[in-house]
């Protein structure tokens, strides 16, 4: 595994300031009032982009999971590892500001705390496969054996996805845009938000690069040293 | 053994519930439930028993890794359609339930067995090939099913409650069925690579 350390660093660095403009501008930025959201409407900048670096360390890890099975290379299998883990982290970071949200906005006053919106639903089941991924793992001895088998699990959990993006929706009542007598996201959010919204997909995709290339490097140099993957 | 475990545990849901109605949504939702843990109970044993038997190198070098798995998967199915009768007869006898529309519960019942057959027949090798099973397959199974539960639940409680006759359930048909093939494909692809070290 070669890097280019200076290019590397330089990038690191760019995503950090980057996120850390998109986080100042979130907190400072005014926006015209919106009824129900009010200020919460905030939290449409880190809500909505954790779920977009789930979704990415998702396919990342898929992708590296297939890679497995043709090549049986473990920086592949340690590759499919930490995105998952990294996703397993987004995702709860993106349930929680989600069940936070939809509390004490939608539900307030009310003793609702889950509500069986399709898009929570579905990062759930995501977080509970992740959770059978990393049980999977640690059922095995030999590091080969467990990278094969577990990609092979991978592969065959995903093949949920297409149900919970495009069928549960669409049977279900949702608080989220874009869904069944809701507005389209385009309609509902001004356009000074969306000068902060775009720049924070871009931003928290990056913070999730970042971690994920951090946390490869120092698998694979422990992995290096004992010669075992990791569970 | 399966039978009995499906019978009991049944039964166990009728004297909990008692005398008092629940609704038609409740009866199919119990029955699906019964019937999910019962395919990961009984199906997990599927791929184990030919591991401790020692019968896995015998039909590596005899059969086609796909045949083995269609063969299994077509054990499994069997065996859950016999669990989903014995099912809903314990329901119907038990619960007092009324089936309006026995054809689309058929259905209903045929179609998410083979999404539950597919799903589970090659978890189970999965599990075989792991050192340490425990409780390994229920872990894996119930987060894959819950896009079919969701369907299945719907289109059993349309077929309880007959109305809207088959076009109640068009949508639940159609999601069962593109998960059963989802599934089946998604096991004939993968099952090269567990079958084979």
């Amino acid at each position: 595994m070669m890097v280019n350390v200076k290019r590397y660093t330089l990038v690191r660095n760019l995503v950090f300031g980057w996120i850390t403009v998109v986080l100042l501008a979130g907190f400072l930025l005014n926006f015209p009032k919106i009824n129900i959201l009010e200020q919460t409407a905030r939290n449409l900048y880190f809500h909505v982009p954790m779920w977009f670096s789930m979704m990415a360390a998702a396919f990342v890890s898929g992708y590296h999971s297939l890679k497995v099975l043709q090549t049986a290379d473990p920086l592949r299998d340690i590759r499919a590892l930490q995105a998952a883990r990294i996703g397993t982290f987004f995702g709860l970071l993106g349930l929680t500001t989600g069940i936070v949200w939809s509390r004490f906005t939608w539900y307030v006053g009310t003793d609702v705390w889950w509500n069986f919106d399709p898009r929570q639903i579905m990062v759930t089941i995501q977080l509970l496969i992740y959770g059978g991924y990393f049980v999977l793992r640690s059922a095995f001895d030999e590091p080969l054996k467990r990278a094969k088998i577990s990609a092979v699990f991978n592969l065959f959990a995903m093949t949920a996805l297409p149900f919970l993006l495009y069928v549960i929706p669409r049977q279900m009542q949702s608080l989220h845009p874009g869904a069944e007598g809701n507005p389209a996201f385009s309609q509902i959010t001004h356009p000074v938000m969306r000068l902060v919204f775009y720049p924070a997909i871009i931003g928290f995709i990056g913070l999730f690069w970042v971690l994920y290339t951090q946390r490869v490097r120092v698998a694979w140099l422990k992995y290096r040293v004992t010669q075992d993957s990791e569970m | 053994m399966l039978l009995m475990f499906v019978m009991s545990s049944l039964f166990l849901i009728a004297l909990a519930i008692g005398q008092d109605p629940i609704s038609e949504h409740m009866k199919s939702a119990l029955l699906w439930v019964v019937i999910m843990f019962s395919a990961a109970i009984g199906l997990g044993r599927s791929f184990v028993a030919e591991e401790e038997r020692g019968t896995v190198l015998l039909l590596q070098l005899n059969v086609r890794g796909s045949q083995v798995l269609a063969g299994k998967l077509v054990f499994n199915f069997i065996l859950l359609l016999a669990v989903d009768l014995v099912g809903l007869g314990m329901f119907t006898f038990l619960l007092s339930m009324q089936v309006e529309n026995l054809p689309l519960m058929l259905t209903v019942l045929t179609l998410g067995s083979v999404g539950i057959a597919g799903a589970t027949t090659l978890l189970s090798a999965i599990i075989a090939r792991a050192s340490n099973k425990g409780p390994l397959l229920p872990v894996l199974l119930f987060p894959m099913l819950i896009p079919l539960l969701l369907s299945v639940v719907r289109g059993a409680s349309q077929a309880l409650e007959g109305g809207l006759g088959w076009s109640g359930a068009e949508i639940e048909l159609t999601t069962m069925a593109a998960f059963a093939g989802v599934v089946l494909s998604a096991s004939f692809l993968l099952f090269e690579y567990v079958w084979t070290d």
